[in-house]
């Protein structure tokens, strides 16, 4: 295949496929019925589908429910770098800048696992290589002696500084929590800036990051109020958004969940957002707001996509409801093998 | 206790009657322990019911979450997450007395954590974690306290069980014997006081002969 370059032919090249490939990934309604198949039935159709040469590659290192799952992530990853090359010009900055948070949870499970002395193949098991460090990169990783050389090798890397800066502190509290909440702060600064840097399409690719981070921080709320959560919460805010950090602390702390519900959405300017809390008057489980809001992020996505056709929001619509096909299939298979009814599986879906 | 082998004398009678009266009262006093621990016992074996029926429960929710856990995150984002919890929980074992039985006293911390305190960082995770999380601990604190209570439960019993025994040692042989003994002792005395009287009135009357 030819190199694809700058200007508007790739461009609309690009997010034709992504269109292609978008519309060629499991419906509702497939869905529904695998609902009421069994997991061997489910088994053989995912067995049957795009994931077969992954089943088929590690089908000597795993079986069963593990065999699937993995293969799942494998396949998403190999996808996410399918379409990382496929990608011109800024489309592949942005991309690269969004996937990078893939990096933060494979680098911060090998810390972990590293810490809890975890063996090299079960610390490798579980990682997704989605991101811009390659399995390669990872390997070497997991191979280093310590949490410092770990940290060491990934000089460079965009993470870098503040895996430098907070982990003296980790170690001491015995606990990677806060350096984490800082990475995935970090990264959302590091995508802001880039989508502001004056690179054409950026202002489209913020209207997504900004989305983004308002469904995060609405998330991080209804947690923190769901464990009555009174310290300062600053750390767990991700700035960029149309909360302000005052907005943040101050909605934290309303106790009556009327007055939470409409003080947020008098913060909130999105109008599905707005919609959404309309119906958060009566409360509901926190888990089912957290899928609800999924929800209304990517059919945000999908607006915004069809606003901007030949722009970085069909790679971005495409890249997450892959990821949420993966979701989804792991989700059935782990409910059915978990023996949940069809309807407890459905409330977890992301259709 | 042989008959044969008592000597029939005062001293021994007296040292029966001594016996008899210690038996008698730690009998008694053995009584009133065993009925005492058994009141104890039914205490905890109502408190163990509930405690129990609560650990089926914690586990059964527990077990529900994890379940839910890995259909939401997959074995991978769950395994992830475990990774990351460092803090073991401290558990201080002391000792109390029930009725002389010594039970233990399960102090625990640091099973109950909040959503900081974990050791996963808020933004990389979901609320299904967190609520994994809470239905385990609540489940580790469950098993401390059915810890504690049952093996509470399990002491009285023992004790229980070796009084009991004691108890009817004492009512059904020692007892028994020493009475036994205490009479076989009186009736000799008797023979043998008897005798000496007839030996007595034989000699007097040769004597008048």
């Amino acid at each position: 295949m030819p190199a694809i370059t700058g200007g508007p032919g790739p461009y609309i090249y690009v997010c034709t496929r992504m269109r292609v490939r978008k519309a060629k990934l499991i419906q509702k309604d497939e869905y529904q019925r695998m609902l009421n198949m069994s997991l061997p039935e489910i088994t053989r159709i995912i067995g049957e589908t795009a994931y077969k040469q992954e089943i088929d590659e590690l089908a000597t290192s795993f079986k069963g429910i593990d065999l699937i799952e993995v293969a799942l992530s494998w396949n998403l990853a190999k996808e996410y770098q399918k379409i990382l090359e496929i990608t011109p010009g800024t489309l592949k900055q942005f991309t690269r800048s969004y996937l990078r948070r893939w990096d933060i949870q494979n680098v911060l499970t090998i810390l972990r696992g590293k810490t809890q002395g975890i063996k090299h193949g079960k610390i490798k098991e579980i990682l997704i290589p989605a991101g811009s460090l390659g399995r390669a990169m990872l390997d070497k990783l997991i191979a280093e002696d310590s949490v410092d050389r770990i940290i060491e090798a990934l000089r460079g890397e965009r993470m870098y500084p503040v895996l430098a800066a907070k982990i003296g502190e980790a170690k001491e509290i015995g606990s990677f929590s806060k350096m984490e909440n800082e990475l995935y702060r970090q990264f959302y600064a590091d995508v802001i800036a880039e989508a502001k840097s004056g690179i054409k399409g950026g202002e489209l690719y913020l209207s997504f990051i900004r989305l983004d981070i308002d469904v995060m921080n609405i998330k991080t709320l209804f947690r923190l109020r769901a464990d009555t959560f009174e310290e300062d919460p600053h750390e767990m805010f991700i700035a960029g958004g149309v909360l302000t950090v005052n907005d943040f602390v101050r909605l934290n702390v309303i106790k009556d969940h009327g007055e939470f519900i409409d003080a947020l959405r008098m913060k909130v300017k999105q109008k599905t957002l707005v919609s959404f809390l309309d119906e958060l008057k009566e409360k509901k489980k926190v888990h089912d707001i957290e899928m609800s809001l999924t929800r209304v992020q990517l059919d945000q996505m999908e607006r915004m996509s069809k606003l901007h056709p030949f722009s970085v929001h069909p790679i971005l619509v495409y890249l997450e409801k892959k990821k949420y096909e993966v979701f989804n299939l792991r989700a059935l298979a782990r409910g059915k093998e978990s023996k949940l009814a069809s309807e407890r599986i459905s409330e977890h879906l992301v259709m | 206790m042989a008959l044969r082998d008592i000597k029939p004398t005062r001293s021994e009678l007296i040292n029966l009657k001594r016996k008899i009266r210690l038996s008698e009262r730690g009998y008694k006093i053995l009584k009133m322990k065993r009925d005492g621990l058994i009141l104890e016992f039914f205490k905890v074996l109502t408190e163990a019911k509930d405690t129990r029926g609560d650990l089926l429960d914690k586990y059964a929710k527990a077990v529900e979450t994890m379940a839910l856990a890995n259909t939401v995150e997959g074995a991978i984002g769950v395994k992830s997450a475990a990774f990351s919890v460092a803090e073991i929980p401290e558990i201080k074992l002391k000792s109390k007395n029930i009725m002389g039985v010594i039970v233990p006293e399960i102090e625990s911390s640091k099973v109950k954590k909040s959503l900081v305190d974990r050791g996963y960082g808020v933004l990389g995770t979901s609320t299904v974690i967190d609520e994994t999380a809470t239905a385990f601990e609540e489940l580790v604190e469950a098993i401390i306290e059915s810890a504690e209570i049952e093996t509470t439960m399990k002491r009285l019993l023992d004790e229980i069980e070796s009084t009991k025994r004691r108890v009817n040692a004492l009512e059904f042989k020692v007892i028994p014997e020493l009475t036994e003994a205490q009479d076989f002792i009186k009736m000799r005395l008797d023979e043998m006081e008897r005798e000496e009287l007839f030996r007595l009135k034989k000699i007097k009357a040769r004597s008048a002969a």
